[in-house]
């Protein structure tokens, strides 16, 4: 089109010719001019240009017409006689001043230079127009706000008072107001709480935009990943936990004037905290301003807090809304935990709704429903309604949907038709949605509650309180005068709870109590929490805290507790990362470790999809869920680096979630950096690579960048219209949402910011690098990272049920120690292949079919990330590990009988091991191997508390590393070693008469200095003797040691060539003191690939156990053969001659 | 990395007719960062708060050539006609403005009681 016109010589004057075009761009928009070619503004300019050509071709030409009167005073005299629109526009252009001349290339007419100089007048007038328009509307609606008539009101009280609490329903602009208001008062370092980081962005987005700091750098936000704050920052957005680092590290935050922390009505943990922390902070900092915002919802009790501040109520912007009871008839309620809820009631609703109210008037309709299940059940009756009707647009809406899924409920519904949202308690104050007129509350909501006992969490159904309902009934009268219906009596509602149970009084509490202790603030047990948590919670923590080694008796932190204490995830995930820095395992663990801290990435949906389970198939790990995790990412990761691939399409074929994907992407990075920070982890040196490569690489992340802009100059996500035909019938979401969106988009170049972003953030090749060489791990990093799992993990440990192997797929269970009849979650590797877990029954059941726990060397343990109790408690993210190794290595408490044949795991688990020699062989490489791993950990963490060095590694020294990598290959060796065992869950009684108590026999016995100065202590509860912290010896009831003696048996040491009788234990002991070992420094010789490497370290019976040094180990070991002999003593057993010398080696 | 850029505020610019306060970074005819744009009259100009470009800039006022009230350039308060005038005095004096003005204030005018009225039914 544009090359049919062309400038037609000197006759007609053609705007549209491009070279008449770049000619006037040349002279009136070049770079010192205002609008500049090729800008997105030029590009407005020819469009705005076109249409005033098309407006004022009619004009008939300037009508002169003379003023009636003559101007009246001085000031009028001047005005142009004749009018002329442009005499209205302030403003002058200086371009192409004095370039109608243009000689040779002057081409453009004066007439036309003149008309086209007042075309871009004109268009920078109107663009003045536009933006007064709506700087006015914006301060206009600013006015309006309910808020801003208790401005004055709010800042009297503030200077008067350091605490002032405002309180003001949804809709009266507090969150937004507020911060600006203040700001404009002339505060400065203004840092306002939120408990979700969506708000934060959306907030930090909103209030630069109305303060007029959209570009600016005056209001910024700060969340996990991501920062837009500069030292120019006046207001910065962060979340409530975001906040409580910050004081953990800076305890006056003297980097705040003023602090505001929104929704405390909401009573989350962080909040609830923070609050604490402040009321202790606040004597400190007489200068620092709180201002505590919240609905209006048990305003007192914040107030009282702090010590009566004056509260500031502002009323709501709500419509009536009148409330109809329709309580649910007795034959519709549901008997059993088990039974679906029964949709009728909720139908009905729809159906008078209908009968009721035109189509033509429009208003949306929002179901509250206690969680998904129930969503579900309601939305399979209301879509055969909708089809049927053509009414209605039905729409789930709850967090474990994806994210695009989540967003359809902002969608406009076609005329004539309504939305019905079926939502979980996420749209009472989290998510707000325009439009609705119509409320239906079910009056039940499922929260977590917290099981101190069992340290378990179960999600319920409660009733909900009558602030939740009252907040429920408000999302009807946003927009306009609304109707709830509530599907219980108004006796019901008399009866409910006046407010939500907070969050710290039915959650687990560890990570609290961490923070707590890292801050310093002493005891929780006497912490002025606002309403304290439930005693039982806390000491549950503080003993779960002790148990995971992050607590002294004493209850201060521990090394490893101040470490896990900086990491900002749980306890567990947070030993996983330190334990895998020491073995090599760094970018596995990092991943795993991201994994398991974000929602999973698996959508449910798909789960049923036999297409999705085909694709995923290939990414399924046998080992357990963390290593399929593991092999998601990576395999994404190596999509994201192939150019040409589509990762979004990769991910949906897969049924995954790749914001989550994004997410692991993210919090890896950070761990990285925590664990750099801590010295744990050598930082990379940069890769010099060649100039040509880096220049490459500087060039994409410009070009990312400008796409980046691009995005956010283009930004708002554009409301659509819902189609009604694609949502009935299950909707089949994914593949529709796509094609319509990039139908909307405009074609092939729709870009993925969320790719964009992780590119820039990240680098690519570096993270494609570490994904491959965690797809090559080899079998013996595999069972390292089991054994990493399994330690950080421990004792969150499951045993399969021994009547498993009979059962059908999805009937298996597991029992913990304290829960059982737990079950594998669906998406679990086990739930669909549950004989990995079989291995030893089945073997078993070959020789044996009465006894499936019966002997074999493949029990198998599941260790699990977390317990959660819905309709059954489930397990959640399970890795196997073979049970004797894990249960020898991590319990702690570990109980035998004389010749050591049988053990006991932490009072729950008994082993039976076949032969006793085997069986202390083990033992005692077990006592060898965790002294070296504390060892080593002690290690690694004494150099995380040393100031860094200069060059800022702190890289472990290479003797260091050694003995790590000897421990890896030791520890591998023992996860192999085969020993015939069968496994055993105590019964009750079985655990109550399991220890033989304490003896008469006081002294115990000593050898002389050879094995350490170490007095044995008689156990006074168990009977037997303390060995270790965690191993008692021969305390259990068994009968075992009447054959003692008789395992003594002749043995010549292959290294000093002494010949004797020995028992198990005392050959061990030889062993590991022999001086005439030829491996005294086993970990330096096997380094340099020594014949021997693992040479049966804890060896198949007969082969020579191969001690590693170290004084310690061989105490523990000479700790057992003394142990041996006093018992024999005690017990007056008959001694064999010539056992004494065997104590008097030769040294 | 933007502070240096940024134009800090001067003062607050209100208007004397309509109580619109906004803070502004220059006053006069040569609006910062702009080489050839000129006013043509004496303006308090905010930098453009809804561009990211740094010499986009944003009038917000100036002086009744009138009566010397600080009036914003909403439509509602003043019109330009070669001076500012604040809409009073252009009312007080409307024989001396040509038709097109005069009709354009009427319509105002007219557009104004709507708007109101349209506010008052929603509060
Ligand atoms: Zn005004
Ligand atoms: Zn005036």
């Amino acid at each position: 089109m544009a090359s049919s016109r062309r400038a037609e010589g000197r006759g007609r004057w053609d705007w549209g010719c491009p070279e008449t075009r770049s000619r006037l761009e040349e002279v009136f928009f070049g770079n010192q001019d205002i609008i500049r070619r090729g800008s997105e503004d030029c590009r407005r300019f020819w469009a705005f240009f076109e249409r005033l050509q098309t407006f004022q071709k009619p004009k008939p030409g300037p009508a002169a017409k003379q003023l009636a009167e003559g101007p009246r005073c001085p000031a009028l005299a001047g005005l142009p006689a004749t009018y002329d629109p442009r005499y209205r526009i302030n403003l002058a252009l200086l371009s192409g001043e004095g370039e109608p001349g243009l000689g040779a290339r002057g081409q453009l007419p004066r007439d036309q230079l003149a008309e086209f100089r007042r075309a871009v007048l004109h268009y920078l007038d109107f663009g003045q127009k536009q933006s007064f328009g709506k700087l006015a509307k914006l301060q206009r609606e600013r006015a309006a706000l309910p808020v801003a008539r208790y401005r004055g009101h709010l800042l009297q009280a503030l200077r008067e008072h350091q605490v002032v609490v405002v309180a003001g329903d949804t809709g009266c602009g507090k969150s937004t107001q507020v911060p600006q208001y203040l700001l404009a008062a002339g505060f400065s370092h203004v840092a306002c709480t939120q408990p979700r980081r969506i708000a934060c962005i959306s907030l930090a987005k909103r209030v630069g935009f109305e303060s007029l700091n959209q570009y600016g750098s005056q209001v910024g936000y700060q969340i996990r990943f991501e920062s837009t704050r500069s030292p120019a920052t006046g207001i910065v957005f962060l979340t409530e936990g975001l906040l409580l680092r910050q004081i953990q590290r800076e305890p006056g935050l003297p980097q705040y004037q003023v602090l505001i922390v929104d929704e405390v009505h909401e009573r989350h943990l962080h909040s609830d905290f923070l609050l604490g922390v402040l009321r202790r902070l606040l004597p400190a900092r007489p200068d620092l301003k709180l201002v505590l915002m919240s609905a209006t919802i048990n305003i007192s009790l914040f107030s009282s807090y702090f010590s009566c501040a004056p509260v500031v109520q502002v009323p709501g912007r709500l419509f009536p809304i009148s409330v109809i009871y329709q309580p649910i008839a007795k034959e519709e309620v549901p008997t059993s935990r088990a039974e679906r809820l029964d949709p009728r009631p909720f139908l009905r609703v729809l159906q008078a709704i209908d009968h009721k109210y035109p189509p033509e008037e429009r208003g949306d309709l929002l179901v509250f429903l206690s969680g998904m299940a129930e969503i579900g059940a309601v939305l399979e009756a209301f879509q055969p309604y909708a089809a049927h009707t053509k009414r209605w647009v039905v729409l789930p809406l709850h967090s474990a949907l994806s994210i695009a899924d989540q967003d359809k409920v902002f969608d406009m519904p076609p005329p004539g038709v309504r939305k019905c949202i079926l939502s979980t308690n996420i749209a009472e104050t989290s998510v707000t949605i325009d439009g609705v007129r119509f409320v239906l509350d079910s009056g039940k909501v499922k929260e977590m509650s917290f099981d101190p006992k069992a340290k378990l969490q179960r999600l319920q159904e409660f009733w909900i309180s009558r602030a939740s309902a009252e907040q429920r009934k408000g999302r009807a009268g946003r927009t306009g005068p609304g109707v709830c219906y509530r599907l219980y009596a108004e006796s019901d509602y008399d009866a409910f709870a006046p407010y939500p149970v907070p969050e710290i009084q039915r959650v687990a509490l560890d990570a609290l109590v961490l923070q707590m202790k890292s801050m310093g603030l002493g005891d929780p047990r006497g912490f002025p929490f606002i309403e304290p948590p439930p005693a039982a919670s806390l000491e549950t923590a503080i003993v779960y805290l002790r148990d995971q080694g992050a607590l002294d008796a004493s209850e201060h932190l521990t090394p490893i507790g101040t470490l896990l204490s900086q990491l900002p995830v749980d306890v567990v995930i947070g030993k996983i990362l330190i334990l895998g820095c020491m073995f090599d395992l760094v970018e596995p663990v990092l991943t795993m470790a991201a994994a398991l801290s974000v929602q999973s990435p698996f959508v449910r949906s798909a789960q049923s999809n036999l297409e999705c389970g085909t694709a995923r198939k290939p990414l399924e790990s046998d080992h357990g869920d963390p290593f399929t995790l593991l092999n998601a990412f990576n395999a994404w990761v190596q999509v994201k680096s192939d150019r040409s691939a589509n990762s979004r399409k990769w991910c949906r074929r897969r049924g995954l979630e790749e914001h989550r994907m994004y997410e692991i992407a993210n919090l890896r990075q950070q761990f990285k950096g925590l664990l750099q920070d801590h010295g744990l982890l050598a930082e990379a040196r940069a890769v010099p690579g060649d100039s040509y490569s880096r220049q490459q690489r500087h060039r994409q992340r410009r070009e990312l960048y400008q796409l980046k802009r691009q995005h956010e100059e283009g930004e708002g996500r554009k409301r659509k219209v819902l189609r009604l035909e694609a949502l009935d019938g299950g909707s089949s979401s994914g593949e529709d949402a796509e094609a319509s969106g990039s139908q909307a988009g405009g074609g092939a170049h729709r870009m993925d910011i969320q790719d964009v972003k992780f590119k820039l953030r990240h680098d690519v090749d570096q993270l494609q690098a570490a994904a491959s060489s965690a797809q090559d791990l080899s079998r013996d990093q595999l069972a390292l990272l089991k054994l990493v799992l399994g330690r950080g993990l421990y004792p969150q440990l499951a045993a399969p049920d021994q009547f498993n192997s009979c059962r059908k797929d999805s009937d298996q269970f597991f029992h913990t120690q304290s829960k059982q009849g737990a079950v594998l979650h669906p998406t679990c590797v086990f739930a669909n292949n549950p004989d990995l877990l079989q291995g030893g029954q089945a073997e078993a059941q070959e020789k044996s079919l009465d006894r499936r726990d019966g002997p074999s060397g493949q029990h198998q343990l599941l260790a699990f990330v977390s317990l959660l109790e819905t309709n059954k408690p489930y397990l959640v993210n399970c890795v196997r590990l073979p049970a004797l190794q894990a249960l020898l290595l991590f319990s702690r408490s570990l109980d035998t009988n004389g010749d050591c044949s049988c053990l006991v795991a932490d009072g729950w688990l008994q082993l039976q091991l076949e032969g006793s020699e085997g069986a202390t062989q083990l033992l005692s490489a077990a006592l060898r191997l965790r002294a070296r791993w504390e060892e080593a950990l002690d290690h690694q963490l004494a150099r995380q508390a040393q100031p860094r060095g200069e060059d800022g590694a702190a890289a472990a020294p290479k003797t260091e590393r050694k003995a790590a990598a000897a421990l890896g290959r030791d520890l591998l060796d023992f996860m192999r070693s085969k020993v015939s065992y069968s496994i055993h869950r105590l019964t009750a009684l079985e655990a109550q008469n399991l220890y033989v108590g304490p003896q008469t026999i006081t002294a115990a016995p000593q050898l002389p200095g050879l094995f350490g100065e170490a007095a044995l202590t008689p156990n006074e509860t168990k009977g037997g003797y303390t060995v270790t912290s965690f191993l008692t010896y021969n305390c259990l009831m068994s009968d075992a040691d009447l054959y003692s003696d008789c395992l003594r048996t002749f043995w010549s040491c292959p290294h000093c060539g002494l010949y004797m009788p020995f028992t198990p234990l005392e050959r061990m002991s030889h062993e590991s003191s022999c001086p005439a070992a030829p491996d005294k420094d086993a970990h330096g010789e096997q380094e340099g690939g020594g014949p021997a490497r693992g040479g049966g370290c804890l060896g198949l019976p007969g082969q020579p156990i191969r001690p590693s040094c170290g004084a310690t180990s061989a105490q523990l070991s000479a700790h057992l053969l003394s142990l041996a002999r006093g018992q024999r003593g005690g017990g007056g057993g008959r001694q064999p001659p010539g056992v004494h010398s065997a104590a008097g080696l030769p040294l | 990395m933007a502070s240096s850029s940024e134009q800090e505020p001067r003062g607050m610019f209100e208007c004397q007719l309509c109580g619109l306060t906004v803070p502004y970074s220059y006053v006069g005819q040569k609006p910062p960062n702009t080489r050839t744009v000129v006013l043509l009259e004496e303006c308090y100009v905010l930098k453009d708060p809804f561009s990211s470009d740094k010499d986009k800039f944003l009038i917000l006022g100036s002086q009744c050539s009138l009566c010397s009230k600080l009036v914003c350039v909403g439509p509602e308060c003043s019109l330009f006609y070669s001076k500012r005038f604040c809409l009073p005095c252009v009312r007080e004096n409307l024989s001396a403005f040509p038709q097109e003005i005069r009709q354009d204030v009427e319509k105002r005018h007219a557009l104004s009681k709507t708007g109101s009225r349209k506010l008052a039914s929603r509060t």
